[in-house]
């Protein structure tokens, strides 16, 4: 649905260039959510506005529904970007104009009448769930109201792509959360596809079905956004991925005196970590059946990422040296990720 | 006050709203384009033109920087052939025009740069063309506090139509001149100051009316 080739973005400047997106190469299906996370500045803004040509790329091509963007001219870009829709962090509305006129907007500038953009607008407010509110002003609404109605004015002209901007970053994590919900709901509803930068990794796990990492103006990693969070390559995502992970270890295991190696009646101690449905399976009982060892759960954690649970769980295997090292050999056979952290004497 | 005098007080005022809002209304069709080319000619702005915009600029400041009544005196040319004659109420309209329509230019610029340039770049973002942004975004959006500077400039062309008695033009701030000052009547003087004192409160407190009545950033 959207291609970047070898997109690259240089402002110009006599206090020397600064290379704000290095070559980049990115795709992104129809009707999928991709997230591009990012520290401030790292360029996720930049990418953004290179998709739909508010920032012209200094090299490289942006495809869109398989029309090039980079070629057209003015009229024709005009013509293309009513096709995709934009949401921003500050919302941007209308200040002069109430709620229904703002939603009306981008139809009165494709020319529509009265009735059609009646027609238009009636149901996005039902969408958005501001029917009651069509005669407010912005400086009436709160901020999750102002963002819906940024929503509602984005999809008026029945965009096939959505493009976010830090949209849910001037929010609660409630509002947020609802503004996430409707995204979803369109996402499906409309088969949308939706492109969204934040750096809230929240967002991103809640809704992300791929994700690319950017940072100093390149992308560092990408890929399905599962794999990207359960299995981190760069450095970069590792500490973004950290937070919602919770990859770090608990004060009290951080506090042990551990060792590497087995010592005489030292424990074991291993971090587990399960996607999605491994986590039914009876292993910490298996291994107590099978194996003569005792198994003490130290910590337990449980991250969704979208609707893939990701648990962690950090236990401590006690009993003979044997049955240890068979009860680590069975957890290696598992589908699951296991890690020693150390022996406890 | 003789009833002539009241008369003559009463005439003077008409001419004075005369002059003052006709070259208002003139230099407001004349100054709004010419602010609104250069907010959008400025670099980083939606049509982008230094050369149109340094011109633009520097003819606006000159205009703005030669005193009125030097300027009134060094156009009477243009007058002549505007109106017919460089003499009376009408005449001075074309000096006073003149001289609004550079400070109406920039009380727009400044109006139009504070729009939050966010607004702007959704609008791109939707494709509008510039000429929509131009008519849909940046007038709408400014327009409370397009008014407020309007204000500021019929308030001084209030001001500046006193000196258009040098020219014949007439108006309160003659009539103050002639009777008031020079054949010393105090009467006449105060009642005149008081009527002009008047008048700018009036149009100040209605344009604030306006402005805020237009404000939707504030409910």
């Amino acid at each position: 649905m959207i291609e970047l080739v070898n997109v690259e973005k240089t402002y110009y400047s006599k206090a020397g260039d600064i290379h704000a997106l290095k070559t980049t190469n990115l795709s992104i299906n129809a009707g999928e959510i991709f997230g591009i996370i990012g520290l401030s500045g790292a360029g996720k803004s930049t990418l953004v506005r290179c998709i739909n040509m508010l920032e012209r790329p200094t090299a490289g091509k942006v495809y869109v529904d398989g029309a090039e963007l980079t070629s057209m001219n003015k009229t024709e870009l005009n013509k293309t970007r009513q096709g995709i829709g934009m949401i921003f962090q500050h919302f941007n509305l209308l200040a002069s104009r109430t709620v229904y006129d703002n939603i009306a907007f981008p139809l009165e500038i494709q020319g529509l009448s009265k009735d059609e953009i009646d027609k238009r607008v009636r149901p996005l407010l039902e969408l958005v769930q501001l029917e009651t509110r069509a005669n407010y002003y912005p400086s009436q609404l709160s901020g999750g109201q102002k963002q819906r109605v940024g929503i509602a004015r984005a999809l008026a002209s029945n965009p096939k792509v959505l493009l976010c901007d830090e949209a849910t970053s001037a929010l609660d994590p409630q509002t947020t959360k609802s503004i996430l919900d409707l995204l979803k709901d369109i996402n499906k509803k409309m088969q949308l596809t939706i492109v969204l930068i934040t750096h809230q990794m929240e967002v991103v796990t809640e809704i992300c079905d791929r994700v690319a990492v950017i940072d100093n103006g390149e992308i560092i990693e990408q890929g399905n956004m599962v794999e990207v969070f359960t299995n981190p390559q760069h450095e970069t995502t590792k500490e973004f991925t950290k937070s919602v992970m919770n990859a770090e270890l608990p004060e009290i295991i951080k506090n042990m005196h551990l060792t590497e190696k087995y010592v005489e009646n030292s424990k074991l101690i291993v971090r587990i970590s399960f996607l999605g449905n491994s986590a039914g399976e009876p292993i910490v009982s298996g291994m107590v059946k099978k194996f003569d060892v005792d198994v003490s759960i130290l910590f337990g954690n449980i991250a969704q990422l979208k609707d893939v649970p990701f648990g962690t769980l950090i236990i401590e295997i006690s009993g003979t040296h044997e049955g240890i090292d068979s009860a680590l050999e069975y957890l290696h056979n598992q589908n699951l990720k296991t890690e020693v952290i150390g022996y406890e004497s | 006050m003789s009833p002539d005098m009241i008369d003559l007080l009463i005439k003077s005022f008409w001419e004075t709203c005369y002059m003052v809002f006709a070259s208002a209304a003139l230099a407001t069709a004349i100054g709004m384009p010419l602010g609104v080319i250069l907010t959008v000619t400025r670099k980083d702005h939606i049509l982008p033109n230094a050369a149109i915009n340094s011109v633009l600029g520097a003819v606006v400041n000159a205009a703005r920087s030669t005193p009125f009544i030097i300027l009134m005196v060094a156009i009477i040319p243009v007058t002549r052939m505007i109106v017919g004659s460089s003499i009376g109420t009408t005449a001075a309209i074309v000096p006073l025009t003149i001289s609004a329509a550079p400070f109406i230019a920039r009380i727009i610029e400044s109006s139009l740069l504070e729009i939050n340039p966010g607004i702007i770049e959704a609008a791109q973002a939707m494709g509008a063309s510039p000429m929509q942004i131009i008519t849909k975004v940046l007038l709408p959006e400014a327009l409370h506090s397009i008014v407020l500077g309007v204000t500021l400039a019929i308030i001084s062309l209030i001001g500046y139509s006193a000196m258009a008695g040098a020219l014949g033009g007439g108006g309160l701030g003659d009539l103050a001149i002639r009777y008031g000052y020079q054949r010393f009547q105090m009467d006449v003087m105060i009642v005149t100051v008081i009527v002009l004192i008047v008048m700018v409160q009036v149009m100040q407190s209605f344009g604030d009316w306006m402005s805020k009545k237009l404000n939707k950033n504030k409910l």
